[in-house]
Protein backbone atom coordinates (compact mmCIF):
# COMPACT_ATOMS: atom_id res chain seq x y z
CA UNK A 1 0.00 0.00 0.00
CA UNK A 2 1.61 3.22 -1.08
CA UNK A 3 1.91 6.28 1.12
CA UNK A 4 -0.35 8.18 -1.27
CA UNK A 5 -3.20 5.75 -0.64
CA UNK A 6 -2.74 6.06 3.12
CA UNK A 7 -2.78 9.86 2.97
CA UNK A 8 -5.86 9.79 0.71
CA UNK A 9 -7.72 7.52 3.14
CA UNK A 10 -6.76 9.75 6.06
CA UNK A 11 -7.94 12.85 4.22
CA UNK A 12 -11.28 11.14 3.62
CA UNK A 13 -11.45 10.30 7.34
CA UNK A 14 -10.64 13.92 8.17
CA UNK A 15 -13.62 15.15 6.18
CA UNK A 16 -15.86 12.43 7.58
CA UNK A 17 -15.07 13.26 11.19
CA UNK A 18 -15.66 16.97 10.66
CA UNK A 19 -18.69 16.92 8.40
CA UNK A 20 -20.43 13.56 8.62
CA UNK A 21 -20.00 12.55 12.25
CA UNK A 22 -21.91 15.56 13.68
CA UNK A 23 -24.99 14.16 11.93
CA UNK A 24 -24.46 10.56 13.00
CA UNK A 25 -23.93 11.32 16.68
CA UNK A 26 -27.39 11.48 18.31
CA UNK A 27 -28.80 14.85 19.26
CA UNK A 28 -27.79 15.97 22.73
CA UNK A 29 -24.45 14.18 22.61
CA UNK A 30 -22.81 16.49 20.09
CA UNK A 31 -20.37 17.96 22.58
CA UNK A 32 -19.88 14.73 24.51
CA UNK A 33 -18.96 12.13 21.91
CA UNK A 34 -16.15 13.51 19.81
CA UNK A 35 -14.49 11.52 17.02
CA UNK A 36 -10.69 11.35 16.78
CA UNK A 37 -10.43 8.92 13.87
CA UNK A 38 -7.30 10.54 12.46
CA UNK A 39 -5.55 10.04 15.77
CA UNK A 40 -6.55 6.35 15.89
CA UNK A 41 -5.15 5.99 12.40
CA UNK A 42 -1.87 7.59 13.46
CA UNK A 43 -1.66 5.11 16.33
CA UNK A 44 -2.21 2.22 13.91
CA UNK A 45 0.60 3.54 11.76
CA UNK A 46 2.83 3.60 14.87
CA UNK A 47 1.87 0.04 15.84
CA UNK A 48 2.10 -1.60 12.43
CA UNK A 49 4.24 0.83 10.44
CA UNK A 50 7.13 2.62 12.02
CA UNK A 51 7.61 5.51 14.42
CA UNK A 52 8.81 8.02 11.83
CA UNK A 53 5.73 7.49 9.71
CA UNK A 54 3.56 8.01 12.80
CA UNK A 55 5.41 11.23 13.62
CA UNK A 56 4.99 12.55 10.08
CA UNK A 57 1.32 11.60 9.73
CA UNK A 58 0.48 12.85 13.24
CA UNK A 59 2.22 16.19 12.82
CA UNK A 60 0.91 16.71 9.29
CA UNK A 61 -2.73 15.92 9.98
CA UNK A 62 -2.55 17.61 13.37
CA UNK A 63 -1.44 20.81 11.68
CA UNK A 64 -4.18 20.45 9.07
CA UNK A 65 -6.75 20.11 11.82
CA UNK A 66 -5.32 23.07 13.72
CA UNK A 67 -5.48 25.33 10.70
CA UNK A 68 -8.89 24.26 9.42
CA UNK A 69 -10.59 24.50 12.82
CA UNK A 70 -8.58 27.45 14.10
CA UNK A 71 -10.31 28.90 17.14
CA UNK A 72 -7.80 30.27 19.61
CA UNK A 73 -4.60 28.25 19.44
CA UNK A 74 -2.56 26.82 16.59
CA UNK A 75 -0.18 23.90 16.91
CA UNK A 76 -1.91 21.88 19.63
CA UNK A 77 -2.86 18.85 17.59
CA UNK A 78 0.33 19.21 15.56
CA UNK A 79 2.35 18.66 18.70
CA UNK A 80 0.13 16.23 20.61
CA UNK A 81 -0.63 13.88 17.73
CA UNK A 82 2.94 13.83 16.47
CA UNK A 83 4.56 13.18 19.80
CA UNK A 84 2.07 10.61 21.09
CA UNK A 85 2.27 8.76 17.78
CA UNK A 86 6.05 8.81 17.85
CA UNK A 87 6.40 7.49 21.40
CA UNK A 88 3.81 4.78 20.80
CA UNK A 89 6.04 3.74 17.92
CA UNK A 90 9.17 3.84 20.10
CA UNK A 91 7.50 1.60 22.67
CA UNK A 92 5.78 -0.92 20.46
CA UNK A 93 6.94 -0.97 16.86
CA UNK A 94 9.29 -3.94 17.44
CA UNK A 95 6.55 -6.14 18.87
CA UNK A 96 3.76 -7.54 16.75
CA UNK A 97 0.82 -6.28 18.76
CA UNK A 98 -2.27 -8.47 19.06
CA UNK A 99 -5.84 -7.15 18.87
CA UNK A 100 -6.22 -6.79 22.63
CA UNK A 101 -2.83 -5.14 22.90
CA UNK A 102 -3.60 -2.68 20.11
CA UNK A 103 -7.02 -1.77 21.52
CA UNK A 104 -5.58 -1.24 25.01
CA UNK A 105 -2.78 0.96 23.70
CA UNK A 106 -5.19 2.98 21.57
CA UNK A 107 -7.51 3.45 24.55
CA UNK A 108 -4.75 4.74 26.81
CA UNK A 109 -3.30 6.93 24.07
CA UNK A 110 -6.72 8.52 23.44
CA UNK A 111 -7.11 9.35 27.12
CA UNK A 112 -3.59 10.79 27.15
CA UNK A 113 -4.28 12.86 24.04
CA UNK A 114 -7.53 14.33 25.35
CA UNK A 115 -5.91 15.00 28.72
CA UNK A 116 -2.97 16.77 27.11
CA UNK A 117 -5.31 18.95 25.03
CA UNK A 118 -7.41 19.78 28.06
CA UNK A 119 -4.45 20.85 30.18
CA UNK A 120 -2.91 22.97 27.44
CA UNK A 121 -6.22 24.77 27.02
CA UNK A 122 -6.40 25.21 30.78
CA UNK A 123 -2.89 26.68 30.93
CA UNK A 124 -3.91 29.32 28.41
CA UNK A 125 -7.16 29.95 30.31
CA UNK A 126 -9.40 29.10 27.39
CA UNK A 127 -11.33 26.57 29.42
CA UNK A 128 -12.08 26.91 33.10
CA UNK A 129 -13.75 23.57 33.71
CA UNK A 130 -12.28 21.00 36.09
CA UNK A 131 -10.52 17.88 34.84
CA UNK A 132 -12.87 15.50 36.65
CA UNK A 133 -15.78 17.03 34.80
CA UNK A 134 -14.00 16.90 31.44
CA UNK A 135 -13.15 13.24 32.02
CA UNK A 136 -16.77 12.29 32.59
CA UNK A 137 -18.23 14.73 30.09
CA UNK A 138 -16.31 13.97 26.93
CA UNK A 139 -13.06 12.05 27.41
CA UNK A 140 -14.58 8.74 28.51
CA UNK A 141 -17.70 8.80 26.27
CA UNK A 142 -15.67 9.56 23.18
CA UNK A 143 -13.17 6.87 24.15
CA UNK A 144 -15.84 4.27 23.38
CA UNK A 145 -16.38 5.71 19.92
CA UNK A 146 -12.64 5.60 19.23
CA UNK A 147 -12.37 1.99 20.45
CA UNK A 148 -15.32 0.93 18.34
CA UNK A 149 -13.78 2.59 15.30
CA UNK A 150 -10.42 0.93 16.02
CA UNK A 151 -12.08 -2.50 16.28
CA UNK A 152 -14.08 -2.07 13.09
CA UNK A 153 -11.15 -1.02 10.94
CA UNK A 154 -8.51 -3.13 12.70
CA UNK A 155 -8.13 -5.91 10.13
CA UNK A 156 -7.98 -3.84 6.90
CA UNK A 157 -5.76 -1.16 8.42
CA UNK A 158 -3.32 -3.65 9.90
CA UNK A 159 -3.09 -5.45 6.56
CA UNK A 160 -2.57 -2.11 4.83
CA UNK A 161 0.33 -1.04 7.02
CA UNK A 162 1.96 -4.46 7.22
CA UNK A 163 1.88 -4.98 3.45
CA UNK A 164 3.54 -1.61 3.14
CA UNK A 165 6.20 -2.62 5.64
CA UNK A 166 6.94 -5.87 3.84
CA UNK A 167 7.17 -4.27 0.41
CA UNK A 168 9.31 -1.55 1.96
CA UNK A 169 11.72 -4.09 3.43
CA UNK A 170 11.86 -6.06 0.20
CA UNK A 171 12.58 -2.87 -1.63
CA UNK A 172 15.49 -2.14 0.68
CA UNK A 173 16.93 -5.62 0.20
CA UNK A 174 16.80 -5.31 -3.52
CA UNK B 1 33.72 19.01 22.67
CA UNK B 2 33.00 15.58 24.12
CA UNK B 3 29.96 17.00 25.87
CA UNK B 4 28.66 18.36 22.59
CA UNK B 5 29.28 14.99 20.95
CA UNK B 6 27.31 13.20 23.65
CA UNK B 7 24.53 15.71 23.28
CA UNK B 8 24.32 15.25 19.54
CA UNK B 9 24.29 11.48 19.94
CA UNK B 10 21.20 11.79 22.02
CA UNK B 11 19.33 12.90 18.93
CA UNK B 12 15.90 12.10 20.26
CA UNK B 13 16.11 14.53 23.16
CA UNK B 14 17.56 17.15 20.86
CA UNK B 15 14.71 16.82 18.36
CA UNK B 16 12.18 16.84 21.18
CA UNK B 17 13.55 20.14 22.45
CA UNK B 18 13.42 21.67 18.96
CA UNK B 19 9.87 20.40 18.52
CA UNK B 20 8.86 21.89 21.84
CA UNK B 21 10.35 25.28 20.98
CA UNK B 22 8.54 25.19 17.63
CA UNK B 23 5.29 24.34 19.44
CA UNK B 24 5.63 27.27 21.85
CA UNK B 25 6.50 29.58 18.96
CA UNK B 26 3.40 28.55 16.97
CA UNK B 27 1.16 28.98 20.01
CA UNK B 28 2.66 32.40 20.69
CA UNK B 29 2.07 33.37 17.08
CA UNK B 30 -1.57 32.27 17.18
CA UNK B 31 -2.25 33.98 20.51
CA UNK B 32 -1.02 37.35 19.26
CA UNK B 33 -3.77 39.71 18.23
CA UNK B 34 -4.10 38.93 14.55
CA UNK B 35 -6.39 40.96 12.34
CA UNK B 36 -6.33 38.48 9.48
CA UNK B 37 -5.25 34.96 8.75
CA UNK B 38 -2.10 34.30 6.77
CA UNK B 39 -2.52 33.17 3.17
CA UNK B 40 -1.54 29.49 3.66
CA UNK B 41 -4.23 29.25 6.32
CA UNK B 42 -6.79 30.87 4.03
CA UNK B 43 -5.89 28.54 1.20
CA UNK B 44 -6.11 25.41 3.36
CA UNK B 45 -9.41 26.48 4.90
CA UNK B 46 -11.00 27.33 1.56
CA UNK B 47 -9.88 24.08 -0.01
CA UNK B 48 -11.10 21.93 2.84
CA UNK B 49 -14.29 23.95 3.09
CA UNK B 50 -14.95 23.25 -0.57
CA UNK B 51 -14.69 19.50 0.03
CA UNK B 52 -16.49 19.51 3.36
CA UNK B 53 -19.70 20.95 1.95
CA UNK B 54 -20.10 17.84 -0.23
CA UNK B 55 -20.29 15.80 2.94
CA UNK B 56 -22.22 17.97 5.36
CA UNK B 57 -25.15 18.99 3.17
CA UNK B 58 -26.23 15.54 1.88
CA UNK B 59 -25.84 14.10 5.37
CA UNK B 60 -28.07 16.88 6.66
CA UNK B 61 -30.70 16.19 4.01
CA UNK B 62 -30.79 12.49 4.82
CA UNK B 63 -31.00 13.11 8.56
CA UNK B 64 -33.63 15.77 7.95
CA UNK B 65 -35.69 13.35 5.88
CA UNK B 66 -35.90 10.85 8.75
CA UNK B 67 -36.75 13.60 11.20
CA UNK B 68 -39.54 14.75 8.87
CA UNK B 69 -41.07 11.28 8.86
CA UNK B 70 -41.02 11.29 12.64
CA UNK B 71 -42.69 14.70 12.67
CA UNK B 72 -45.60 13.71 10.41
CA UNK B 73 -47.85 12.95 13.32
CA UNK B 74 -47.41 16.35 14.87
CA UNK B 75 -48.18 18.28 11.68
CA UNK B 76 -51.90 18.66 12.39
CA UNK B 77 -51.37 20.19 15.82
CA UNK B 78 -48.60 22.37 14.51
CA UNK B 79 -50.86 23.62 11.75
CA UNK B 80 -53.54 24.65 14.24
CA UNK B 81 -50.97 26.49 16.31
CA UNK B 82 -49.53 28.24 13.27
CA UNK B 83 -52.99 29.36 12.13
CA UNK B 84 -53.61 31.18 15.40
CA UNK B 85 -50.11 32.67 15.23
CA UNK B 86 -50.77 33.96 11.72
CA UNK B 87 -54.02 35.58 12.86
CA UNK B 88 -52.17 37.32 15.68
CA UNK B 89 -49.44 38.33 13.26
CA UNK B 90 -51.91 39.92 10.84
CA UNK B 91 -53.39 41.96 13.70
CA UNK B 92 -49.97 43.07 14.87
CA UNK B 93 -48.80 43.88 11.35
CA UNK B 94 -51.38 46.68 11.03
CA UNK B 95 -50.32 48.14 14.34
CA UNK B 96 -46.65 47.76 13.41
CA UNK B 97 -47.13 49.69 10.17
CA UNK B 98 -48.74 52.58 11.99
CA UNK B 99 -46.03 52.70 14.63
CA UNK B 100 -43.30 52.42 12.02
CA UNK B 101 -44.71 55.33 10.07
CA UNK B 102 -45.03 57.42 13.22
CA UNK B 103 -41.49 56.54 14.20
CA UNK B 104 -40.12 57.62 10.85
CA UNK B 105 -41.99 60.92 11.10
CA UNK B 106 -40.57 61.54 14.60
CA UNK B 107 -37.05 60.78 13.42
CA UNK B 108 -37.52 63.29 10.63
CA UNK B 109 -38.81 65.91 13.09
CA UNK B 110 -35.97 65.33 15.53
CA UNK B 111 -33.39 65.63 12.77
CA UNK B 112 -31.81 62.18 12.94
CA UNK B 113 -28.72 61.80 10.82
CA UNK B 114 -28.63 59.20 8.06
CA UNK B 115 -26.31 57.02 10.12
CA UNK B 116 -28.56 57.07 13.16
CA UNK B 117 -31.56 56.12 11.03
CA UNK B 118 -29.84 53.08 9.58
CA UNK B 119 -28.34 51.94 12.85
CA UNK B 120 -30.81 49.13 13.36
CA UNK B 121 -31.32 48.05 9.75
CA UNK B 122 -30.00 44.53 9.79
CA UNK B 123 -29.45 42.29 6.84
CA UNK B 124 -29.62 38.52 7.39
CA UNK B 125 -27.40 36.35 5.21
CA UNK B 126 -28.31 32.66 5.09
CA UNK B 127 -25.29 30.38 5.45
CA UNK B 128 -24.82 26.61 5.58
CA UNK B 129 -22.72 25.01 8.28
CA UNK B 130 -20.17 22.77 6.57
CA UNK B 131 -18.16 21.31 9.43
CA UNK B 132 -17.77 21.27 13.20
CA UNK B 133 -14.44 20.98 14.97
CA UNK B 134 -13.68 17.69 16.68
CA UNK B 135 -12.06 19.28 19.69
CA UNK B 136 -14.05 19.35 22.91
CA UNK B 137 -12.51 22.60 24.08
CA UNK B 138 -12.82 24.41 20.79
CA UNK B 139 -16.14 23.83 19.06
CA UNK B 140 -15.46 26.10 16.10
CA UNK B 141 -17.94 25.76 13.24
CA UNK B 142 -17.31 26.59 9.60
CA UNK B 143 -19.90 28.14 7.29
CA UNK B 144 -19.85 28.38 3.51
CA UNK B 145 -19.90 32.17 3.21
CA UNK B 146 -16.75 34.27 3.37
CA UNK B 147 -15.37 37.71 2.80
CA UNK B 148 -16.35 37.50 -0.88
CA UNK B 149 -19.99 37.40 0.27
CA UNK B 150 -19.61 40.29 2.70
CA UNK B 151 -18.91 38.44 5.93
CA UNK B 152 -16.60 40.24 8.33
CA UNK B 153 -14.98 39.39 11.60
CA UNK B 154 -17.13 39.87 14.74
CA UNK B 155 -20.50 39.58 13.00
CA UNK B 156 -23.14 37.84 15.08
CA UNK B 157 -24.56 34.52 13.94
CA UNK B 158 -28.03 33.27 14.91
CA UNK B 159 -30.50 30.55 14.08
CA UNK B 160 -34.27 30.72 14.19
CA UNK B 161 -34.06 29.75 17.88
CA UNK B 162 -31.41 32.16 19.08
CA UNK B 163 -27.86 33.42 19.12
CA UNK B 164 -25.19 30.94 18.02
CA UNK B 165 -21.97 32.92 18.25
CA UNK B 166 -19.59 35.28 16.59
CA UNK B 167 -17.59 35.10 13.38
CA UNK B 168 -14.01 34.68 14.58
CA UNK B 169 -12.05 34.52 11.34
CA UNK B 170 -12.83 34.93 7.67
CA UNK B 171 -11.32 33.51 4.50
CA UNK B 172 -12.53 34.38 0.98
CA UNK B 173 -15.06 31.51 0.83
CA UNK B 174 -15.55 30.29 4.40
CA UNK B 175 -15.86 31.77 7.85
CA UNK B 176 -15.25 30.26 11.29
CA UNK B 177 -17.82 30.76 14.04
CA UNK B 178 -16.90 30.68 17.70
CA UNK B 179 -20.02 29.41 19.47
CA UNK B 180 -21.40 31.28 22.45
CA UNK B 181 -20.47 28.28 24.62
CA UNK B 182 -16.85 29.46 24.45
CA UNK B 183 -17.80 32.72 26.18
CA UNK B 184 -15.37 33.22 29.02
CA UNK B 185 -14.39 36.24 31.06
CA UNK B 186 -10.72 35.31 31.19
CA UNK B 187 -10.43 34.40 27.51
CA UNK B 188 -8.49 36.99 25.52
CA UNK B 189 -10.62 36.69 22.39
CA UNK B 190 -14.28 36.74 23.31
CA UNK B 191 -16.22 39.82 24.38
CA UNK B 192 -18.99 39.90 26.95
CA UNK B 193 -22.52 40.44 25.68
CA UNK B 194 -24.82 43.12 27.04
CA UNK B 195 -28.32 41.76 27.40
CA UNK B 196 -31.80 42.81 28.35
CA UNK B 197 -35.24 41.27 28.78
CA UNK B 198 -37.77 40.97 25.98
CA UNK B 199 -40.70 43.31 26.63
CA UNK B 200 -38.79 45.50 29.12
CA UNK B 201 -35.88 46.58 26.98
CA UNK B 202 -35.42 49.91 28.72
CA UNK B 203 -35.75 48.67 32.29
CA UNK B 204 -33.66 45.53 32.55
CA UNK B 205 -29.95 45.18 31.93
CA UNK B 206 -27.28 42.58 32.52
CA UNK B 207 -23.98 41.40 31.14
CA UNK B 208 -23.50 37.83 29.92
CA UNK B 209 -19.98 37.20 31.09
CA UNK B 210 -19.19 33.50 30.92
CA UNK B 211 -20.57 30.13 29.95
CA UNK B 212 -20.36 27.45 32.60
CA UNK B 213 -19.71 24.22 30.74
CA UNK B 214 -20.41 22.08 33.78
CA UNK B 215 -23.97 23.30 34.20
CA UNK B 216 -24.59 24.32 30.56
CA UNK B 217 -25.79 27.75 31.61
CA UNK B 218 -24.63 31.28 30.85
CA UNK B 219 -23.90 33.51 33.82
CA UNK B 220 -25.50 36.95 33.65
CA UNK B 221 -23.94 39.48 36.00
CA UNK B 222 -24.37 43.13 37.02
CA UNK B 223 -28.15 43.10 37.21
CA UNK B 224 -29.43 46.15 39.05
CA UNK B 225 -30.81 45.82 42.56
CA UNK B 226 -34.34 46.91 41.67
CA UNK B 227 -34.43 45.18 38.33
CA UNK B 228 -37.75 43.38 37.82
CA UNK B 229 -36.20 40.42 36.07
CA UNK B 230 -38.14 37.22 36.73
CA UNK B 231 -37.48 33.55 36.24
CA UNK B 232 -38.70 32.45 32.82
CA UNK B 233 -38.12 35.81 31.13
CA UNK B 234 -36.59 35.79 27.66
CA UNK B 235 -33.10 37.28 27.43
CA UNK B 236 -32.19 39.16 24.26
CA UNK B 237 -29.15 41.18 23.21
CA UNK B 238 -29.49 44.88 23.94
CA UNK B 239 -27.24 46.18 21.17
CA UNK B 240 -25.26 48.34 23.61
CA UNK B 241 -21.55 47.92 23.15
CA UNK B 242 -21.65 47.80 19.41
CA UNK B 243 -20.50 44.26 18.67
CA UNK B 244 -23.79 42.40 18.86
CA UNK B 245 -26.89 43.69 17.05
CA UNK B 246 -29.90 44.27 19.25
CA UNK B 247 -32.88 41.99 19.60
CA UNK B 248 -31.27 38.58 19.09
CA UNK B 249 -32.79 35.98 21.39
CA UNK B 250 -30.33 34.25 23.72
CA UNK B 251 -32.30 32.17 26.21
CA UNK B 252 -34.45 32.19 29.32
CA UNK B 253 -33.65 33.18 32.89
CA UNK B 254 -33.49 30.13 35.15
CA UNK B 255 -32.30 31.33 38.54
CA UNK B 256 -31.55 34.71 40.07
CA UNK B 257 -29.47 35.29 43.16
CA UNK B 258 -27.50 37.99 44.96
CA UNK B 259 -24.07 38.52 43.44
CA UNK B 260 -20.60 38.31 44.97
CA UNK B 261 -20.57 41.69 46.71
CA UNK B 262 -24.26 41.85 47.54
CA UNK B 263 -24.82 44.99 45.50
CA UNK B 264 -25.91 43.44 42.23
CA UNK B 265 -27.71 40.29 41.20
CA UNK B 266 -26.56 37.44 39.01
CA UNK B 267 -28.74 35.10 36.99
CA UNK B 268 -28.15 31.91 35.10
CA UNK B 269 -29.53 31.79 31.57
CA UNK B 270 -30.49 28.66 29.67
CA UNK B 271 -29.54 28.89 25.99
CA UNK B 272 -32.32 28.79 23.40
CA UNK B 273 -30.10 27.34 20.67
CA UNK B 274 -29.37 23.67 20.25
CA UNK B 275 -25.86 23.28 18.88
CA UNK B 276 -26.29 19.72 17.58
CA UNK B 277 -27.34 19.08 13.98
CA UNK B 278 -27.09 22.72 12.98
CA UNK B 279 -27.78 23.15 9.28
CA UNK B 280 -28.68 26.73 8.41
CA UNK B 281 -27.57 29.80 10.31
CA UNK B 282 -28.06 33.52 9.71
CA UNK B 283 -25.19 35.96 9.74
CA UNK B 284 -26.37 39.39 10.87
CA UNK B 285 -24.96 42.17 8.76
CA UNK B 286 -25.39 45.62 10.24
CA UNK B 287 -26.22 48.36 7.74
CA UNK B 288 -23.35 50.57 8.85
CA UNK B 289 -20.75 47.87 8.26
CA UNK B 290 -22.20 47.23 4.83
CA UNK B 291 -21.54 50.82 3.87
CA UNK B 292 -17.97 50.65 5.04
CA UNK B 293 -17.30 47.60 2.91
CA UNK B 294 -15.74 48.44 -0.44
Amino acid sequence: MSMNRIVAIMLLLFFIEGSLMPWIIPEGYGSRIIPHFIFVFVLFSALYGNRHMALLLGAGFGLLQDVVYFGQLLGLNFFAMGIIGYFTGVLLERKRATVMMAITVIGFACILYDTALFFIYQVFRITSASYAWALLNHILPSLFLQLAFALVCYVPVRRMFESRKETGENGEEE
Amino acid sequence: MIGLFNFMRNKRVFMLMIGFILFIAIIGFSLSDRKELTWPEKFLKDTSGFVQQWFYKPAGYIAGFFEDIRDFRMIYEENERLKSTVAAYARDKVEYNFIKKDNERYKELLGFSEQQKQMYDYNYLIAQVISISNDANNRTMTINLGSKHGIEKNMAVTTVDGLVGLVSSVTPFTAAITPITELNETSPTFNSISATIEGRENESFGILSSFNKETNRILMTRIGENDKMEIGDTVITSGLGGVYPRGLRIGTVETKQVGDFGLTYTASVKLATNFDHLAEVFVVQAASSEENAP
